[in-house]
């Protein structure tokens, strides 16, 4: 597989050097959900060696102190945007985190989920704490293709494009419907849905590319340029030696605002479990049941236990719709 | 005397065909018609020109549904898209109005003066009112004191701008009431405007705490009932600020930050309020004791304290 993060590495790795020679410069290592950092995190755990300790932030919400009587100059952090909760009090553990991390005097490598980081960054001015920061960026077609074929030989698969519909069969109106609950009875309203796939393949006419390459393009656009959905969707698409381009477009989303607040702090965290979305919601007279119950009905969220996470595959059209209302930014 | 007019009128019956009074009316009549020039209008005239009128009317009406409708749908843009409606009303009744002169009426130059003179004369005596509204009107639409989404406070009135009209603005009060306001007294008026066109805005929120109260703490939870709401806006240049004021018997702990979407006001209020008094209670913050804000406040805008 083609090496991932190198850029990241080098950084990382001067940093690293820079306290081996007294500089001291905390790191926060930033991403979107499912970029797939711990990749990242297990190359940096390798570099410290015996000085290096690697910690989930998840265990040190109940016992902060933990990580005081920690041994290792340096210390990895993962999602440290789980020290905080979105309520009055909810920010506690994450101000005593950082009260620590001014003054000790060891180096702290901590990796945090983008739009957890937004939002600290406004309320808690977190670039203050942080003064080397890596976003971890969105990759281009090629980069994923790379990514995707490392482990494959040349011509080893075959790109199928599905079957076109024919000409007459190109609908540009097709019939949908949307859900309704009047009077406690579930409605299905019937509406008129524009196949902008159809009427955009109808209005362009240009040269036909071959379908591998239409395979990558679209699966870059499908998956917003992030590696960690590229590859969830790579593998509903491979059928091997064949991989079928058959990539649905993300769902459009029509919730309200408490819904959509909701959302936002699932993708916040990335994963979350009840209880604690229960905590955030219930003093806003909010059900977290209810509301998971109908994000899982959306297909927007996948339930594994007692824990909610966003479906990799309808992660774009989330950060889509909570932008709109700018409840992520 | 009477000699005198017995002659003249005597001199007049001749020439007169008809003879008598009657005869001598029509005559007059005759001469001043054919001294002015005439309109040209028939009733045909008139109803093409109410029919233009009236398509003008229908065609405000469906622009402003249409362009409602749209501002709705591209949420992030609704005010944008609704400053075009006054814009549009104008275009359409300014085109309207250019039409039925130019075209249905056809004046000439002597008609457009006197149609003028009529309009000046028509203006100054009675329509005063209604052309400083509309000319009021065009002036709201060009210089943009306002625009329609913004929420104002005018002549004491505070709401969200619903339509500018060519007459009068509307406002809908907070408690829903439609308040019509003449846009030659807007310009007249004292105007604030607390989002100026843009759709974030700046809410403030004043919760009152005894005295006695753990004041650095009462701000604390403030600022974190603040910044977690579901309806809060932070960004660089829309900080949450969180002050305390000293009153002789209470104080006052006020929050400033911005909400998303205008509309949020009241929620963003209400939601901070409630969950900041929650956490009050629960940390033993109390309230000032009974009638003491009221006393503050009075000898406060006696300029006592």
């Amino acid at each position: 597989m083609t090496p991932r993060f190198e850029e990241e590495i080098s950084l990382i790795k001067k940093v690293i050097i820079d306290f081996g020679e007294g500089h001291r410069s905390n790191l926060a290592v930033i991403s979107d959900p499912f970029y797939g950092e711990s990749e990242l995190v297990d190359r940096v755990e390798g570099m410290t060696g015996e000085e290096g300790i690697r910690i989930n932030a998840r265990t040190l919400i109940r016992d902060l102190e933990a990580l005081e009587d920690a041994r290792g100059r340096i210390v990895i952090i993962e999602e440290v945007h789980r020290l905080y909760r979105r309520k009055i009090g909810g920010f506690d553990t994450m101000n005593s985190f950082l009260k620590m991390l001014v003054c000790s005097d060891r180096l702290f490598i901590t990796t945090w989920n983008s739009y957890s980081w937004k939002y600290l960054d406004e309320v808690l001015d977190l670039g203050r704490y942080f003064s080397r920061q890596i976003k971890l960026p969105k990759m281009g077609a090629d980069q994923i293709r790379d990514m995707l074929l490392s482990g494959y030989e040349e011509g080893e698969l075959t790109f199928v494009e599905e079957e076109p519909p024919k000409a007459e069969e190109l609908k540009v109106l097709s019939r949908g419907s949307y859900k309704k609950t009047l009077m406690g009875h579930c409605v299905q309203i019937p509406r008129p849905v524009v196949d902008t796939r159809s009427v955009r393949s109808r209005l362009t006419k240009t040269e036909k590319k071959p379908p591998e390459d239409v395979f990558f393009d679209r699966l870059t656009r499908i998956s917003d340029g992030n590696p960690g959905v590229a590859e969830y969707l790579w593998k509903e698409a491979l059928d091997y030696p064949q991989v079928r381009n058959a990539l649905k477009d993300p769902p459009s989303i029509g919730l309200d605002y408490d819904d959509s607040f909701a959302l936002s702090i699932v993708l916040s965290m990335g994963s979350v479990e009840v209880e604690e979305l229960s905590d955030v919601l219930e003093p806003l007279d909010l059900s977290a049941e209810r509301v998971v119950g109908l994000l899982e009905e959306m297909e927007l969220v996948f339930l594994e236990g007692d824990v909610v996470a966003i479906r990799s595959e309808a992660l774009k059209s989330v950060v889509e719709h909570l932008r709109r209302l700018r409840l992520v930014w | 005397m009477a000699e005198n007019l017995t002659e003249a009128y005597s001199n007049l019956s001749p020439s007169t065909p008809s003879g008598g009074a009657s005869g001598v009316s029509a005559n007059v009549s005759s001469s001043i018609s054919s001294d002015i020039p005439s309109l040209g209008i028939d009733s045909s005239i008139v109803m093409n020109a109410l029919l233009v009128l009236a398509l003008a009317y229908a065609a405000t009406r469906i622009v402003v549904v249409l362009l409602t409708w749209l501002s709705e749908k591209v949420y992030e843009h609704r005010i944008t898209v609704k400053m075009a409606i006054p814009l549009a009303k104008f275009a359409i009744y300014g085109f309207a109005m250019y039409h039925v002169l130019g075209s249905v009426l056809q004046l000439s130059t002597a008609q457009l003066v006197a149609f003028s003179g009529l309009a000046g004369a028509a203006i100054g005596f009675g329509l005063k009112d209604l052309v400083a509204e509309l000319v009021g009107g065009i002036v709201i639409v060009l210089d943009k004191p306002y625009q329609v989404g913004d929420k104002v406070r005018i002549d004491g009135h505070y709401g969200e701008v619903r339509d500018i009209g060519l007459r009068a603005t509307r406002l809908v009060s907070p408690d829903d009431s439609l308040i019509t306001v003449s846009n030659q007294k807007v310009l007249s008026q004292i105007l604030a405007n607390a989002n100026a066109g843009s759709r974030e805005m700046m809410v403030v929120i004043d919760l009152f705490i005894d005295s006695a109260s753990d004041a650095a703490r009462a701000m604390e939870i403030l600022r974190e009932a603040t910044v977690t709401s579901r309806y809060v806006y932070i960004s660089e240049k829309r900080p949450v600020t969180v002050l305390l004021k000293d009153r002789p018997f209470y104080r006052r702990v006020r929050a400033k930050a911005y909400v998303y979407d205008l509309r949020d006001e009241f929620q963003f209020e209400s939601d901070v309020t409630k969950r900041a008094w929650e956490a009050f209670e629960a940390e033993g913050i109390e309230p000032p004791k009974a009638g003491v804000v009221d006393i503050g406040a009075g000898s406060a805008a006696g300029g006592i304290v």
